[in-house]
């Protein structure tokens, strides 16, 4: 019997030798693993999901941009400059003539028009991002305008800050599209959507759209007609790889180039691996909950107070974040203009919180109905929370559902606590601040801004941030912020706990990858393999 | 006539049956899909859209007709070959099926060939030397299949195999160099890459193949010999096996030739419910090795509340046993002379 057993083990052995595997990517394509099976679209016009985005970031560059290293310098990429008029409210850039789409047309000022026309024409999901300017569906043809190859004039319908206006430009909904080109695959009025939708591209990025298989992977190819600096390898392979553990797995067998999808386990896992680069990022995304002041004892706000005492923020980043997570406790992250403030006055301080709540007068215990996405971290945080909490007397009923469920109980009220995220939509300190503090009361639904949302009337503060949004001089700006944030942090019904840090797991020898501020924002166009 | 007449109303309740059942399975689909809690509007267009594109989307879904009018002209589409758009990836759904499918297929039928190879005869020894070590062991190494969590043993299998030993691929289908260069015929990675001669790509798919196989194939392994052992123990101890042994046949042919024979019938449909199961797709495997089957696109269009790409994949699962079943009953008649004798 030990002889068959050897006989079998022997034979198993051989087939698997037999077609064993190469265990590295091809020089020329960097293998990136990732979970894709969000993206829906490519089209610049409506992408929003955050593997999209980043895939068509690569495709596609917007009129201005930031500086990674320093976020409040705005730098030009498809315009090479621009005028703010006196009033604030006509800004006139001037293309770029040196930029080329991957057809090898011109960028021109046509182009961006019709790009950034596109997107409220269509009426897309993400056409609430230029409407934050003041821009509409019936305004678009007047206020988005070419008047040569060289210049387009963009009318805002207030005065704006200006950094507030090219923030909103440089986001993902500022992508230029080859209008030509575009125009050739309409159909039915689409704006050329179906086109540019799943099957190609028509960018002026480093990159072009070569194969998208849902799901499963999507390969891009170098530009041709590339304006800047050659990527350094041939293609881009993001491959569909939701598992961390696989990743993991992969990555240490080096047949996959960039890691995106890791936990902190598996972070620990590969820290001493030689042959791995753990690249550190920084991340806007704001980790908070949401108290509902709707319910009877949270709007005391002394109960409010004392919850914010209530949470262990440090014990949760080193035990749980392991490094994604940092303590951040204003509504704007770090990086943004006015979110470097440092105020962090909240610690897990259970004498306190319980002096508050005997002054509050509330009657404990008491619970609370909180809703969680049945993802790590929150899982795992909010458990640390309803220990923290159950301290006190205040019990949390934890009602862990599947992201969509999620996101529909907090469109509805009926709910005390609601474990968020908010990650920002532009690149501009506004996207945070407008939803956390301004009341909009013409606003039936109360669902516009997280504040309506949780029943918070902000008074004063509201207008603080309204008026930050107008400031022409940014050095003002960036102090109103400071101001408004803090006030903010203490007033609020938003428990601030966290601030993504992100880590990126590549090969050692892939070089020049930039990290951006957000997932999506990560920029391949420099990098290559050695 | 009388033999013809019988022929065609047996295959004529065949398919009022069968189209009853696909009927009531699409409509118990599509009304679990319409009362869950998730806004399939929301999911297409995301939270902060306004109003005027929530509307707009809302429409565009036939949301706003009643419910048996949005089941009724589903139906309608669906009887002329229309599956609908899936809006996560803008294809039709049919298209997509016919993507996904053949990958779980092939894995699956793999899998289901080594449940089949070592689990019957497993069964049948562990029958034969009821309560002696073979017994036990069997009993054990079936008992791990059943009960330890297939995505442990998967991540396990894959440490192993992929990360310390080398000796299989890891994830995917292919490795990245071969992907794109099979043409995409039946579906099947394996099938295509050797028609078209591309004999490295049909290598490496197959060292891609091989760990997922033979996890689903111990999966099933472990169901099929369990199965077999108690159907086997019921035979060895009937009077026909006694009879078969005074007559003097040997041990063999009395186990094989008569024991294993009857048995035979009811693991017919063991083996076709294990096959159905495989071909669900199971998900955490599909997951753990990026396998782009049929299990994941259901599993992941569930939670994104594309409701038309659920409805084709329940659908298509249906189908699968509706066929099995059919399979199965075809098998019963060869396999037992009686079910002949009285379909006459």
């Amino acid at each position: 019997m030990r002889f068959y057993k050897a006989l079998v083990a022997v034979a198993l052995g051989a087939v698997m030798t037999a077609t064993g595997a190469i265990a590295e990517t091809p020089k020329n394509t960097l293998v990136i693993a990732d979970a894709i099976d969000d993206v829906i679209t490519l089209d610049p016009g409506e992408v929003s999901e955050v593997a999209g985005v980043l895939v068509s970031q690569q495709l596609y560059q917007p009129l201005v941009t930031f500086d990674i290293n320093d976020p409040t310098k705005i730098v030009g990429v498809l315009a090479k400059s621009w005028e703010v008029s006196a009033d604030g409210k006509t800004f006139t850039f001037k293309m770029n003539r040196d930029a080329k789409f991957s057809s090898g047309n011109p960028v021109t000022a046509y182009d961006a028009e019709f790009s950034l026309q596109r997107p409220l024409l269509m009426d897309t999901r993400i056409s609430f991002i230029l409407k934050t300017l003041g821009l509409s569906k019936e305004n678009a043809k007047d206020n988005i305008k070419a008047t040569d190859d060289d210049t387009l004039v963009l009318t805002v319908g207030d005065t704006y800050a200006p950094s507030f206006v090219l923030y909103v430009l440089s986001s993902y909904t500022g992508g230029i599209v080859d209008s030509k080109l575009v125009k050739e695959h309409e159909v039915d009025g689409d704006f050329g959507n179906a086109w540019l939708k799943t099957a190609n591209s028509a960018g002026s990025g480093p990159y072009v759209l070569t194969k998208w298989d849902p799901k499963q992977s999507i390969l891009l190819s170098k530009n041709p007609n590339y304006w800047g600096t050659a990527p350094g390898v041939e293609r881009l392979f993001f491959q569909h790889m939701p598992e961390s553990a696989t990743e993991r797995l992969a990555l240490e067998k080096g047949d996959i180039d960039v890691a995106n999808k890791l936990s902190p386990d598996d972070f620990d896992a590969i820290a001493n691996n030689k042959d791995i680069t753990v690249q550190q990022g920084t991340d806007t995304t704001i980790y908070y909950f949401g108290l509902n002041l709707r319910n009877e004892n949270l709007k005391n706000p002394k109960v409010v107070e004392a919850i914010k005492y209530l949470v262990d923020y440090k014990g949760i980043a080193d035990t749980i974040g392991r490094g994604t997570l940092k303590v951040h406790q204003t509504m704007i992250p770090e990086g943004f203009l006015g979110g470097n403030s440092g105020y962090e006055p909240y610690k897990f301080d259970l004498e306190k919180a319980k002096a508050l709540l005997a002054e509050s007068g509330v009657k404990l215990p008491f619970t609370l109905a909180t809703v969680v996405w049945n993802v790590p971290p929150y899982t795992e945080y909010s458990q640390a929370i309803q220990a923290t909490l159950a301290q006190a007397g205040i019990n949390l009923d934890l009602q862990v559902v599947d992201g969509q469920q999620w996101l529909d109980r907090y469109r509805s009220h009926d709910l005390d606590i609601w474990m968020g995220l908010w990650g920002p939509d532009y690149p501009d300190p506004n996207s945070n601040a407008e939803t956390f503090t301004v009341n909009k009361p013409g606003d039936p639904e109360k669902s516009s801004t997280l504040a309506d949302r949780f029943g918070w009337n902000s008074g004063a503060l509201s207008d603080q941030v309204l008026a930050a949004v107008k400031e022409q001089d940014t050095a003002k700006r960036e102090q109103m912020y400071f101001d408004a944030a803090k006030a903010q942090a203490d007033a609020s019904p938003f428990v601030y706990m966290f601030q993504g840090a992100r880590k990126v797991a590549t090969r050692a020898n892939v070089k020049g990858l930039v990290l951006g501020y957000t997932y999506s924002d990560d920029r391949y166009g420099g990098v290559s393999k050695e | 006539m009388n033999r013809t007449l019988r022929l065609f109303t047996n295959v004529g309740t065949w398919l009022i049956t069968v189209a009853i059942t696909l009927l009531g399975l699409a409509a118990l689909t599509f009304f679990i899909g319409r009362v869950v809690p998730i806004d399939p509007v929301i999911a297409i267009v995301g939270e902060k859209a306004s109003q005027s594109v929530y509307d707009r989307v809302y429409l565009e879904l036939g949301l706003d007709k009643p419910l048996w009018m949005q089941f009724w002209e589903y139906v309608t589409k669906l009887l002329r070959g229309d599956f609908g758009t899936s809006y996560s990836t803008s294809r039709p759904v049919l298209q997509d099926l016919l993507d996904y499918f053949p990958a779980t297929l092939e894995l699956s039928t793999l899998g289901l060939f080594i449940g089949v190879v070592l689990g019957v005869p497993m069964g049948v020894a562990s029958a034969y030397w009821h309560e002696k070590w073979p017994d036990h062991l069997m009993r054990i190494v079936g008992l791990i299949g059943y009960s330890v969590p297939i995505f442990w043993l998967a991540l396990v299998a894959l440490f192993v195999f992929y990360r310390q030993l080398g000796w299989v691929s890891g994830p995917g289908q292919v490795d990245v160099f071969f992907t794109g260069i099979v043409t995409h015929v039946t579906g099947s990675i394996l099938i295509d890459s050797a028609m078209q001669g591309h004999w490295d790509v049909f290598w490496n798919a197959v060292s891609h193949m091989i760990l997922p196989a033979l996890l689903l194939g111990y999966y099933s392994l472990a169901y099929i010999s369990r199965m077999t052992r108690s159907v086997m123990l019921d035979q060895l101890s009937r009077e026909y096996v006694l009879t078969a042994r005074l007559k003097g046949a040997s041990e063999f042919r009395a186990v094989a030739g008569h024991a294993l024979r009857n048995a035979a019938i009811p693991l017919v449909t063991v083996i076709a419910l294990s096959y159905g199961g495989l071909l669900e797709g199971s998900v955490l495997v599909e997951t753990i090795f990026s396998w782009p089957g049929i299990g994941n696109y259901i599993y992941s269009s569930l939670f994104a509340a594309d409701m038309n790409a659920v409805l084709g994949g329940t659908l298509l699962v249906g189908v699968v046993f509706v066929f099995l079943n059919m399979l199965s009953d075809v098998l019963y008649r060869l396999l037992d002379p009686r079910s002949r004798e009285l379909s006459r």
